[in-house]
């Protein structure tokens, strides 16, 4: 291995050593918090629904809360992390290191990317154990995945790197973060709301990301999934750019 | 505990660069002015040989975290340039920041890692093979009578062993200039002067020390050269003998209560006073 791919590594094996080292904190409770979702949403109120779209309602929130799992996982872990080494100073020993921008900056987005993908995968996993579900689309939803875990990863990067407080990241994950993704679809269908919401649901971008997922796992969509795409792949590309940036400069990171 | 007084291995690729003959650090004309208005640094000029072990002395605020910060890459010049051992430390950093080692005085630890994963991560941010990684850290586990610590988490150590520790991660990628930035402050006599022994011992075998500090005795024996900054600036520069004499006065001490214009605490003056 060459000392970039070394320290690479080294930057990555530190960020997937915090979350694994407080597990029950960052897999089991998530874990939790779907199983509870699929109980109380799927088995208690899917009881008394038929099915949407032809798909029992329990099989029909598993895609959402696949990409919840991995977007929710990923913000908050790469936004805490960053924060807690700002705030312990700890980041120092990084930032004096011969690490450039980039390598730090996929360094600390993978952290949260694979701890996203851990629960995503562990939801599937589990929702496959539980109830009748495939996958439909493998080649939409492996991209739509890998697309979601980027931009959020991304977007705690950024909320991480311009924090002062544990205030500013919790600030977006209870005021922004949460809302759009439960507006967005996970537990419901838009075509099936009256207007306004219909329409309202539609501007949240969140939405779209559920219904990329979905069509992976169920082969069901209400958008255009091409153009889904495209639009996920430039707002994630966008973020990159944006962190890449704050990293070369050293802003809220360097004096 | 004491600090083992074992050589400090330095690989032979490191060696070679030192052959270069540039100076362990060159500074010039660095200024820093942070996005509060506040000018840390002013024009600072500075030049550390190889080998030197070198004293920065002045009061609080005067500039020396700035200038070390500056150096390390945690501080962003306004202007001016940074070289170690010729590289610049700025712009194309990589070489420069592989031969500069700090110790900071926050003990800045990672609380989410266990003593022996500190410096096995250090060594791999340096690029540091695994076995050579695990040969070294455990050498300065020993070294630092931090063997028996290796498997607890950090935010466990007292403060006498974080100390060891984050002097020991410093020296983990063997740097040949050690920024050691008030590693004696709150620590007891008995580590302080284990420390003493340790840093004389690696820069006997070539390790180039810039050393801040409060202590002046800490400085007056330890320091070949010493000099002090004030208000961002560069004032005086020498050993403690001549900045005495520079200042018309019997003692570094004293040399340093006239810079910072606080010669009525002179404990010549006093004891003077007093009889």
């Amino acid at each position: 291995m060459t000392p970039g791919q070394i320290r690479l590594l080294s930057l990555t094996r530190r960020e997937v050593t915090r979350f694994l080292k407080i597990k029950r904190q960052t897999i089991g409770a998530p874990l939790l918090e779907t199983f509870l979702y699929m109980s109380v949403f799927g088995a208690a109120l899917g009881s008394r629904i038929d099915t949407l779209h032809g798909f029992d309602y329990v099989v029909f929130i598993v895609p959402g809360l696949m990409m919840m799992g991995w977007a929710m996982n990923a913000f908050s872990n790469n936004s805490s992390s960053i924060l807690q080494q700002k705030f312990q100073r700890a980041i120092d020993e990084q930032l004096s290191s011969p690490a450039s921008p980039l390598e730090l900056l996929v360094a600390f987005s993978l952290g949260g990317f694979l701890r996203g993908m851990l629960v995503s995968a562990l939801t599937f996993a589990a929702a496959v154990a539980l109830v009748d579900v495939g996958v439909a689309h493998v080649f939409v939803l492996v991209p739509a995945l890998l697309l979601v875990g980027t931009f959020f990863s991304q977007l705690g990067v950024l909320v991480g790197v311009r924090a002062e407080q544990f205030d500013d990241v919790s600030f977006y994950q209870t005021f922004v973060l949460t809302p759009l993704i439960f507006l967005g679809g996970v537990f419901y269908s838009a075509s099936l709301l009256p207007e306004p919401f219909r329409t309202l649901t539609k501007l949240d971008p969140v939405y779209y990301m559920i219904d990329l997922v979905r069509y992976g796992v169920l082969g069901y969509s209400e958008t255009n999934i091409g153009l889904s795409l495209a639009f996920l792949f430039a707002a994630a590309a966008g973020l990159v750019a944006v962190n890449y940036r704050l990293f070369a400069s050293g802003y809220r990171l360097r004096a | 505990m004491m600090i083992c007084m074992r050589p400090q291995s330095v690989p032979e690729p490191l060696r070679a660069v030192d052959d270069s003959g540039a100076p362990a650090l060159r500074v010039t004309d660095l200024a820093k002015r942070y996005p509060t208005g506040t000018e840390a640094l002013k024009g600072v000029t500075l030049e550390i040989d190889s080998g030197e072990f070198f004293g920065l002395l002045g009061p609080n605020g005067a500039g020396k975290s700035t200038l070390i910060h500056c150096v390390t890459g945690l501080a962003r010049p306004t202007s001016g340039d940074v070289r170690v051992f010729g590289h610049d430390a700025v712009h194309r950093y990589r070489e420069a920041r592989l031969a500069v080692g700090l110790a900071p005085q926050d003990l800045n630890l990672d609380w989410f890692l266990t003593v022996a994963e500190t410096l096995d991560y250090h060594g791999g941010y340096f690029g540091m093979a695994r076995k050579d990684r695990r040969e070294r850290a455990q050498e300065l586990l020993e070294t630092f009578g931090l063997v028996a610590k290796k498997d607890d988490r950090t935010r466990t150590l007292s403060g006498g062993m974080k100390r060891r520790l984050v002097l020991a991660r410093a020296l983990m990628h063997r740097p040949r200039l050690l920024i050691l930035d008030e590693p004696t402050a709150g620590v007891d006599v008995e580590l302080r002067l284990e420390l003493w022994h340790y840093v004389q011992r690696i820069n006997g075998e070539g390790t180039t020390i810039l050393l801040t500090t409060h202590y002046l005795e800490e400085a007056e024996q330890l320091c070949s050269r010493i000099a002090f900054i004030a208000d961002g600036q560069i004032v005086a520069e020498g050993s403690g003998r001549e900045l005495a004499d520079r200042y018309g006065v019997a003692s570094l001490e004293d040399a340093y209560l006239e810079l910072v214009g606080r010669n009525e605490l002179s404990r010549a003056r006093i004891a003077a006073e007093v009889s």
